[in-house]
């Protein structure tokens, strides 16, 4: 799965550790999603979405590979 | 975030206070020698034999260093396994299971070696050291990728 969680943070002037406290998750966990390592909850997703104000199909895509 | 299993952070250092006074005893007892520390115990199930003189349900005299080494270092340890990072979200908890997972392999691999390979006392000496082994992979499996997945964060941003 392919994310613009990092484009999107730009977007809003957030630096990593910002977000990460924003949606209550440690800052290892944002670096992660951005390096496409991990595949956030729905929860998390819902979160990032509400914070970014746009739909979580939006902000993730899937992969040819998913 | 909601987590089933998991004491609170608060008891972490507990348990490495625990776990280190274990290991200490622990190793003092299988590389130095018996610290002869000797208690009135009350075994459900125990042998009276050759070498063995702890009778089942009966009072008796036993050396309780072994004991109390594996007492501790099983209560440290889960306390260290089980206890949240100061900064746990799903990620961690994710990192903690895969962890888990890469333990009970690696222990259960080398047992299978040994199963084959070593006989007599020194498999007795194996089966010692695996009542622990699950618990130490993980700790030290899970600390080092958290830390690791930490150390990336210094490149990015």
């Amino acid at each position: 799965m392919k994310n613009s969680i990092k484009v999107e943070r730009a977007i809003k002037g957030l630096t990593q550790a910002k977000l990460a406290e924003l949606i209550g998750v440690s800052r290892q966990t944002i670096n992660a999603m951005e390096l496409n390592k991990y595949v956030p909850s729905t929860v998390l997703a819902l979160k990032l979405s509400e914070i970014f104000e746009k739909p979580v199909n939006e902000i993730f895509q899937l992969d040819a590979d998913d | 975030m909601k987590t089933k299993y998991l004491l609170n952070n608060k008891y972490k250092p507990l348990g490495w206070f625990l776990l280190t006074i274990g290991l200490l005893i622990g190793s003092y007892i299988l590389f130095i020698g018996d610290l002869n520390w000797t208690m009135r115990v009350f075994p459900l199930l125990g042998e009276e034999g050759f070498i063995s003189k702890t009778p089942s349900l009966e009072w008796s005299d036993n050396e309780i260093e072994d004991e109390l080494a594996s007492l501790l270092f099983i209560a440290g340890g889960l306390i260290v396994a089980f206890s949240k990072t100061a900064d746990e979200d799903e990620f961690i908890s994710k990192i903690r299971l895969e962890s888990l997972m890469w333990a009970t392999w690696v222990n259960y691999i080398i047992l299978f070696f040994a199963v084959l390979f070593v006989f007599d006392m020194p498999f007795f000496n194996v089966m010692i050291y695996n009542m622990f082994t699950v618990l130490l992979l993980f700790i030290l499996k899970f600390h080092y990728e958290v830390a690791k997945s930490k150390r990336t964060l210094v490149y990015e941003e």
